[in-house]
């Protein structure tokens, strides 16, 4: 017993700074940045054969498509974008630069959603990388709970629905019901390139739509996997906490 | 030509020291059974498939290999009785943060037998890779379970290349250990947090847990990427170490290691702990040979048997590797046994980057074929043996299998679940360490 507190005290505190300071080198690796063109039009066209998922067309990336496969680097992109990359609406995912994707001013936090958000983790059909990313978040270096943010049992105790891996055709049933037995108002994080776009998967026969064909989903976040600091900016995008973290930053 | 690491006989005989029906399965063509001959410690490879005398642990294997209905992963004794029912546990659920469902059939407090019951995340990678050019291919199968990645791509890379005839350099192979070994030591230290989580040792959890987050860093700062996807791509952008790389990344793990060890003894002097896990879900010896038990499941069983060791590869053929083996089969066992491999692998790891090896140290001959365009590829992945059989033509993947270490052990589970009661179950499941997603596939 005392020795496990001698450890605790020992190691100190270990937990982020972030969200009231920048996510450090340390929190994220090069994938863990969204890549972004050095001058568009010229990059793009460049880089558009080399890209396996579709994710690059003549005028953009789809972030919700790109699974940071890092062929495109070298080729006029570079994982330089912003790890604050999450958004409220699929579209933004093609107008990510290098800056912090703000949300905009016409979609103001989810009315009904206070400070505080439950989790319920719906996986439905990932590699496991996006499930364990997110529970990393209960580490000590992330500690959501600092935010007030938690991890619940049952969908019934839940506001957000944190949904990962590419919809299967045998998880459609068991996603719609999770979802009908969150008490309102809910809202639906789609974390990682699968169930945003189906990643690598996409058209893979006997696999069902992109999630928002599903349920409503309220901020996408892109990555394969996503980094938890990375999942940590859309889940306080959902109640407007990003802004007043970012705006108290130095 | 390197060693192929089996023997190739008419038909995999029936024998009481042998798994005979370990490695058993049915590809879509050309069925043959891969049987591990424990008296010999060498494997044997019978074309035909395995003898029709063992058919049931067959049809598991058979009915999991590409189903994506939800279908039952380990038979079950039908049990009837006063009040007994059948509780599904899953497909959604925290304290299984996966997609699958136990169908537990009880009559209140006791597991009188519990099924595994896989299938709901089936993204149908065998079926997406077929046509794809290798390098394509390998970005699907690190994707079929992010936390075994390097452990798959290293298996579906030997295969090809066997297949193929095509030899390595030898540093790729290092590159490739270094991969593995790393992950190893993640999913391990991942497997004791998650048994502390449920034996509710807080403190023990917060520590073990921040430890494997800094195992992620390192895979992060080394190869770019926090589960490794990308970094042992074929001709892609494997990572080179210079002298530099390779003293921070020693300097960096040998933190790492200490910190390990502090922990770990914390956690045998911590009653609560070795007491909730000791002689919960035990798999005994013969089970685990009749079964075809793999990896930690096996070894914490008293079967000494690593593929690292048995079917030597660059790096390991220049290494001193440490087989750590337990005889309790229990949980307690299952967690000692990754303890001591997760030293085992640092220790691997210090000697890697002493002797690594200089850039143009020469290529490493591919392994035998099973036929032409035909391979075989088999790595000691965290959960155990991992066996690919792909087919390839003009650089694009014809057909891919495999029989991954969840698949082999979801019986032992199971038939370790019988009598016991529903508080073992997190205690008990994740000592196995468990994926759907790679039984799924």
């Amino acid at each position: 017993m005392a020795s496990w507190i001698e450890q605790s005290v020992s190691r100190g505190i270990l937990t982020s700074r972030y969200p009231k300071a920048a996510a450090t080198d340390d929190e994220t690796p090069p994938t863990g940045r969204p890549p972004v063109p050095e001058s568009p039009a010229t990059s793009l066209p460049a880089a558009r054969d080399r890209c396996p998922v579709g994710a690059i067309t003549e005028t953009a990336v789809d972030q919700g498509k790109c699974i940071r496969c890092a062929r495109c680097v070298g080729a006029g992109l570079s994982f330089s974008g912003s790890v604050e990359a999450a958004t409220r609406s699929r579209s933004d995912l093609l107008r990510i630069s290098a800056g912090p994707t703000p949300v905009p001013d016409g979609a103001p936090p989810l009315a009904g959603l206070g400070r505080s958000l439950h989790l319920f983790l719906v996986d439905v059909g990932s590699c496991n990388a996006c499930n364990l990313e997110v529970l990393a978040l209960a580490n000590p270096y992330y500690d959501l709970q600092r935010l007030g943010i938690f991890f619940t049992n049952s969908p019934r105790h839940a506001d957000v629905l944190v949904v990962v891996g590419v919809p299967t055709a045998e998880m459609v049933e068991p996603l719609r019901r999770a979802y009908d037995a969150l008490p309102a108002p809910k809202a639906v994080v789609a974390v990682g390139a699968c169930p945003i776009s189906g990643g690598v998967f996409a058209g893979t026969e006997g696999l069902a739509s992109a999630l928002d064909g599903l349920v409503p989903v309220d901020v996408y976040v892109p990555g394969c996997p996503p980094t938890p600091t990375a999942i940590l900016d859309g889940l306080l995008k959902l109640n407007g906490r990003d802004r007043e973290t970012r705006e108290g930053r130095r | 030509m390197r060693r192929p690491g089996w023997r190739v006989e008419p038909a995999a005989a029936p024998r009481a020291d042998r798994a005979s029906r370990a490695l058993a399965y049915a590809p879509e063509d050309g069925a043959f059974s891969l049987v591990n001959d424990y008296s010999e410690g060498m494997s044997v490879l019978a074309p035909g498939g395995p003898d029709p005398a063992f058919d049931t642990p067959w049809a598991v294997w058979r009915t999991a290999a590409g189903a994506a209905r939800p279908h039952a992963l380990a038979p079950a004794p039908e049990v009837e009785g006063y009040g007994v029912f059948t509780f599904p546990y899953g497909p959604l659920s925290m304290g299984v943060p996966e997609a699958g469902r136990f169908d537990v059939r009880t009559y209140g407090e006791r597991v009188l037998n519990l099924v595994p019951v896989g299938g709901f995340k089936s993204r149908r990678v065998r079926a997406a890779v077929v046509g794809q050019t290798v390098v394509d291919a390998a970005l699907r199968v690190e994707r079929l379970a992010g936390n075994f990645s390097a452990a798959h791509v290293a298996a579906f890379l030997d295969a090809v290349e066997s297949a193929e005839g095509r030899a390595v350099p030898t540093e790729e192979w290092w590159v490739r250990g270094l991969a593995q070994e790393l992950q190893r030591i993640y999913n391990h230290v991942h497997v004791i947090a998650r048994v502390a989580e449920a034996a509710s040792q807080n403190v023990g959890l917060a520590q073990t847990h921040a430890l494997a987050e800094e195992v992620l860093r390192t895979q992060g700062a080394v190869f770019g990427h926090r589960w490794l996807f990308g970094a042992l791509l074929p001709g892609g952008p494997a990572r080179r170490l210079d002298p530099t790389d390779r003293r921070a990344l020693a300097t960096r793990l040998g933190r790492l290691g200490d910190e390990f060890e502090r922990l770990w003894r914390l956690f045998l002097e911590s009653r609560t702990f070795v007491d909730r896990i000791q002689g919960t879900c035990p798999v005994a010896r013969d089970a685990a040979v009749e079964w075809g038990a793999v990896g930690p499941t096996l070894r914490a069983s008293g079967v000494a048997w690593d593929d690292r060791l048995r079917i030597p590869v660059a790096p390991y053929t220049d290494l001193f590797l440490p087989l750590p083996h337990e005889s309790g089969g229990d949980a307690l066992a299952r967690v000692a046994t990754r303890a001591e491999e997760v030293r085992a692998s640092f220790l691997v790891l210090e000697q890697m980057l002493e002797r690594w090896p200089a850039a143009g140290a020469g290529d490493e001959p591919p392994g035998s074929a099973v036929a032409p365009g035909r391979g075989l590829g088999r790595v000691e992945a965290p959960s155990g043996d991992l066996v690919y059989d792909v087919r390839v033509a003009a650089g694009r993947v014809v057909g891919l299998d495999l029989r991954s270490p969840s698949q082999a052990n979801w019986p032992l589970f199971a038939a370790g679940m019988r009598d016991a009661v529903f508080t073992d179950f997190h205690f008990a499941f994740e000592s196995f360490g468990f994926a759907f997603a790679e039984t799924d596939g």
